[in-house]
Protein backbone atom coordinates (compact mmCIF):
# COMPACT_ATOMS: atom_id res chain seq x y z
CA UNK A 1 0.00 0.00 0.00
CA UNK A 2 1.38 3.51 -1.14
CA UNK A 3 2.20 5.97 1.66
CA UNK A 4 2.00 9.21 -0.80
CA UNK A 5 -0.43 10.13 -3.81
CA UNK A 6 -0.12 11.76 -6.71
CA UNK A 7 -0.26 15.60 -5.68
CA UNK A 8 1.28 15.02 -2.57
CA UNK A 9 4.13 17.20 -1.56
CA UNK A 10 7.27 15.36 0.02
CA UNK A 11 10.59 15.65 1.21
CA UNK A 12 13.51 13.92 0.69
CA UNK A 13 15.15 12.73 3.72
CA UNK A 14 18.87 13.80 4.46
CA UNK A 15 19.52 10.02 5.41
CA UNK A 16 23.46 9.11 4.75
CA UNK A 17 23.89 6.99 1.76
CA UNK A 18 25.51 3.95 3.38
CA UNK A 19 27.99 3.36 0.42
CA UNK A 20 25.38 2.81 -2.48
CA UNK A 21 21.77 4.56 -3.15
CA UNK A 22 20.07 5.53 -6.27
CA UNK A 23 18.47 8.66 -4.69
CA UNK A 24 20.82 12.08 -5.80
CA UNK A 25 22.65 13.70 -3.30
CA UNK A 26 20.68 17.25 -5.05
CA UNK A 27 17.85 16.15 -4.01
CA UNK A 28 18.03 15.67 -0.23
CA UNK A 29 16.18 17.85 1.95
CA UNK A 30 14.37 19.53 -0.85
CA UNK A 31 10.54 19.32 -1.52
CA UNK A 32 8.80 18.10 -4.61
CA UNK A 33 5.33 16.83 -5.74
CA UNK A 34 4.39 13.33 -6.09
CA UNK A 35 3.75 12.56 -9.92
CA UNK A 36 3.49 9.17 -10.80
CA UNK A 37 3.53 5.85 -8.48
CA UNK A 38 5.75 2.96 -9.56
CA UNK A 39 5.32 -0.30 -8.89
CA UNK A 40 6.66 -1.79 -5.66
CA UNK A 41 10.41 -3.47 -5.75
CA UNK A 42 13.15 -4.74 -4.26
CA UNK A 43 15.12 -1.43 -3.14
CA UNK A 44 18.85 -0.17 -4.82
CA UNK A 45 20.30 -0.19 -1.04
CA UNK A 46 19.61 -4.16 -0.72
CA UNK A 47 19.85 -5.76 -4.43
CA UNK A 48 22.92 -3.74 -5.00
CA UNK A 49 24.55 -5.93 -1.93
CA UNK A 50 23.29 -9.21 -3.22
CA UNK A 51 19.81 -8.95 -1.73
CA UNK A 52 17.99 -9.79 -4.22
CA UNK A 53 14.59 -10.58 -2.41
CA UNK A 54 15.46 -7.87 0.07
CA UNK A 55 12.61 -5.30 1.28
CA UNK A 56 10.00 -3.89 -1.31
CA UNK A 57 8.78 -0.83 -1.38
CA UNK A 58 6.69 1.40 -3.39
CA UNK A 59 8.79 3.92 -6.02
CA UNK A 60 7.32 7.58 -6.31
CA UNK A 61 8.35 9.85 -9.55
CA UNK A 62 8.90 13.16 -7.80
CA UNK A 63 9.23 17.00 -9.82
CA UNK A 64 11.00 19.34 -8.41
CA UNK A 65 11.58 22.94 -9.20
CA UNK A 66 14.87 23.63 -10.73
CA UNK A 67 15.08 26.29 -9.23
CA UNK A 68 14.47 24.62 -5.65
CA UNK A 69 17.30 22.28 -6.32
CA UNK A 70 19.50 24.62 -7.79
CA UNK A 71 20.41 28.01 -6.01
CA UNK A 72 22.43 29.51 -9.19
CA UNK A 73 20.04 28.07 -11.67
CA UNK A 74 20.17 29.93 -14.69
CA UNK A 75 17.21 28.62 -16.31
CA UNK A 76 13.09 29.29 -17.03
CA UNK A 77 11.49 29.79 -13.55
CA UNK A 78 9.22 26.69 -15.06
CA UNK A 79 11.57 24.13 -15.54
CA UNK A 80 10.93 21.29 -13.43
CA UNK A 81 12.74 17.64 -12.55
CA UNK A 82 11.51 14.66 -12.39
CA UNK A 83 13.35 11.55 -10.35
CA UNK A 84 12.60 8.53 -8.55
CA UNK A 85 12.23 7.39 -5.05
CA UNK A 86 11.96 4.34 -3.24
CA UNK A 87 9.44 4.78 -0.21
CA UNK A 88 12.22 5.71 2.74
CA UNK A 89 13.41 8.11 1.46
CA UNK A 90 10.24 10.20 1.89
CA UNK A 91 8.88 12.26 4.20
CA UNK A 92 5.73 14.59 4.44
CA UNK A 93 6.09 17.79 3.74
CA UNK A 94 6.31 19.96 6.78
CA UNK B 1 54.00 -13.70 -18.12
CA UNK B 2 56.21 -12.00 -20.76
CA UNK B 3 59.22 -9.99 -19.81
CA UNK B 4 58.42 -5.77 -19.67
CA UNK B 5 61.50 -4.01 -20.51
CA UNK B 6 62.96 -1.62 -17.83
CA UNK B 7 62.06 1.20 -19.82
CA UNK B 8 58.51 0.25 -20.79
CA UNK B 9 58.04 -0.71 -17.06
CA UNK B 10 59.15 3.25 -16.78
CA UNK B 11 56.33 4.65 -19.04
CA UNK B 12 53.72 2.71 -17.17
CA UNK B 13 54.95 4.51 -14.17
CA UNK B 14 54.80 7.51 -15.29
CA UNK B 15 50.83 6.59 -16.90
CA UNK B 16 50.60 5.53 -12.87
CA UNK B 17 51.71 8.58 -11.09
CA UNK B 18 49.24 10.72 -13.61
CA UNK B 19 46.17 9.09 -12.01
CA UNK B 20 48.08 9.80 -8.30
CA UNK B 21 45.96 12.82 -6.65
CA UNK B 22 47.95 15.86 -7.68
CA UNK B 23 46.77 17.31 -4.56
CA UNK B 24 48.15 16.24 -0.93
CA UNK B 25 47.29 16.82 1.81
CA UNK B 26 49.89 17.22 5.15
CA UNK B 27 49.77 13.55 5.34
CA UNK B 28 49.20 10.98 2.48
CA UNK B 29 47.27 8.49 5.77
CA UNK B 30 45.29 11.46 7.51
CA UNK B 31 44.59 10.46 11.14
CA UNK B 32 41.47 12.30 10.79
CA UNK B 33 39.67 14.56 7.85
CA UNK B 34 36.90 16.99 7.91
CA UNK B 35 33.26 15.95 7.88
CA UNK B 36 32.50 17.50 4.50
CA UNK B 37 35.96 16.07 3.36
CA UNK B 38 34.37 12.76 4.57
CA UNK B 39 31.50 12.77 3.02
CA UNK B 40 33.17 13.95 -0.71
CA UNK B 41 34.84 10.89 -0.31
CA UNK B 42 32.16 8.66 0.47
CA UNK B 43 29.95 10.59 -2.77
CA UNK B 44 28.11 7.94 -5.00
CA UNK B 45 30.37 8.10 -8.30
CA UNK B 46 27.84 7.86 -10.71
CA UNK B 47 25.57 10.56 -8.52
CA UNK B 48 27.32 13.47 -11.11
CA UNK B 49 24.10 15.74 -11.34
CA UNK B 50 25.35 19.74 -10.76
CA UNK B 51 29.04 18.95 -11.50
CA UNK B 52 30.72 20.62 -14.46
CA UNK B 53 31.32 18.73 -17.51
CA UNK B 54 32.14 19.31 -21.27
CA UNK B 55 29.89 19.11 -24.61
CA UNK B 56 28.65 15.30 -24.59
CA UNK B 57 29.97 13.24 -28.06
CA UNK B 58 26.75 12.31 -29.46
CA UNK B 59 28.17 11.14 -32.52
CA UNK B 60 26.75 6.97 -32.55
CA UNK B 61 28.98 4.13 -31.24
CA UNK B 62 29.19 0.93 -33.25
CA UNK B 63 30.01 -1.55 -30.65
CA UNK B 64 32.97 -3.54 -31.20
CA UNK B 65 33.08 -7.54 -30.47
CA UNK B 66 34.47 -7.73 -26.96
CA UNK B 67 31.79 -5.17 -25.93
CA UNK B 68 29.01 -6.82 -27.01
CA UNK B 69 30.68 -9.93 -25.59
CA UNK B 70 30.59 -7.65 -22.36
CA UNK B 71 27.00 -7.18 -22.16
CA UNK B 72 26.40 -10.43 -23.15
CA UNK B 73 28.14 -12.12 -20.01
CA UNK B 74 27.01 -9.70 -17.27
CA UNK B 75 23.10 -10.72 -19.42
CA UNK B 76 24.24 -14.10 -18.75
CA UNK B 77 25.28 -14.30 -15.12
CA UNK B 78 22.39 -12.33 -14.23
CA UNK B 79 20.21 -14.63 -16.15
CA UNK B 80 22.01 -17.24 -14.09
CA UNK B 81 21.13 -15.26 -10.66
CA UNK B 82 24.52 -14.00 -10.03
CA UNK B 83 23.93 -10.72 -9.72
CA UNK B 84 21.41 -7.82 -10.90
CA UNK B 85 22.07 -4.67 -12.77
CA UNK B 86 21.58 -2.66 -9.42
CA UNK B 87 24.87 -4.95 -7.72
CA UNK B 88 26.79 -4.51 -10.85
CA UNK B 89 26.34 -0.52 -10.88
CA UNK B 90 27.61 -0.65 -7.27
CA UNK B 91 30.16 -2.26 -8.11
CA UNK B 92 31.28 -0.47 -11.25
CA UNK B 93 30.93 2.85 -8.82
CA UNK B 94 33.18 0.47 -5.98
CA UNK B 95 35.90 0.84 -8.72
CA UNK B 96 36.62 4.40 -7.38
CA UNK B 97 36.79 7.50 -9.68
CA UNK B 98 40.00 6.69 -11.11
CA UNK B 99 38.80 3.06 -13.16
CA UNK B 100 35.07 4.57 -12.89
CA UNK B 101 36.39 8.01 -14.87
CA UNK B 102 39.56 5.87 -16.94
CA UNK B 103 37.92 3.55 -18.50
CA UNK B 104 36.10 2.40 -21.43
CA UNK B 105 31.91 1.81 -20.59
CA UNK B 106 32.12 -1.88 -21.03
CA UNK B 107 36.01 -1.68 -19.08
CA UNK B 108 33.75 -0.53 -16.07
CA UNK B 109 31.33 -3.55 -16.64
CA UNK B 110 34.42 -6.26 -17.64
CA UNK B 111 36.18 -5.51 -14.07
CA UNK B 112 32.83 -5.10 -12.46
CA UNK B 113 32.35 -8.87 -13.66
CA UNK B 114 35.60 -9.89 -13.02
CA UNK B 115 35.35 -8.62 -9.05
CA UNK B 116 31.86 -10.08 -8.41
CA UNK B 117 32.55 -14.17 -9.87
CA UNK B 118 36.18 -13.62 -7.77
CA UNK B 119 34.15 -12.31 -4.82
CA UNK B 120 32.03 -15.03 -5.14
CA UNK B 121 33.93 -17.97 -5.46
CA UNK B 122 32.62 -18.51 -8.99
CA UNK B 123 36.42 -18.55 -10.42
CA UNK B 124 39.57 -18.25 -8.62
CA UNK B 125 42.76 -16.22 -9.54
CA UNK B 126 44.16 -19.28 -11.29
CA UNK B 127 41.67 -19.37 -13.77
CA UNK B 128 41.33 -15.91 -14.61
CA UNK B 129 45.10 -15.38 -15.06
CA UNK B 130 45.24 -18.34 -17.15
CA UNK B 131 42.49 -17.21 -19.24
CA UNK B 132 44.12 -13.74 -19.53
CA UNK B 133 47.18 -15.38 -20.52
CA UNK B 134 45.82 -17.56 -23.22
CA UNK B 135 44.12 -14.84 -24.90
CA UNK B 136 47.02 -12.60 -24.65
CA UNK B 137 48.91 -15.14 -26.38
CA UNK B 138 46.12 -15.52 -29.05
CA UNK B 139 46.08 -11.92 -29.81
CA UNK B 140 49.43 -11.45 -29.70
CA UNK B 141 49.55 -8.59 -27.53
CA UNK B 142 52.83 -7.41 -26.30
CA UNK B 143 53.69 -8.21 -22.84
Amino acid sequence: MSRFRIGDRVTVRDIPPVFHTRTQGYTRGRTGVVVSLRPEWVIPEDEAWGRYEGRREPFYIVRFRQQDLWPDYGGAPLDTLETEFSERWLAPAS
Amino acid sequence: MGTKSSSAYAALMECVRSHAPAEHGVANLPLSISQTRAEALLHVVHDVGGQPDGPIDKSLHKPAHWEKSTHCTAECLAWRGHWVSEERRRRENDLGEALYFGTPYYARWLLAAAKMLLDKGLITPDELLAKMEEVRAREEIAA
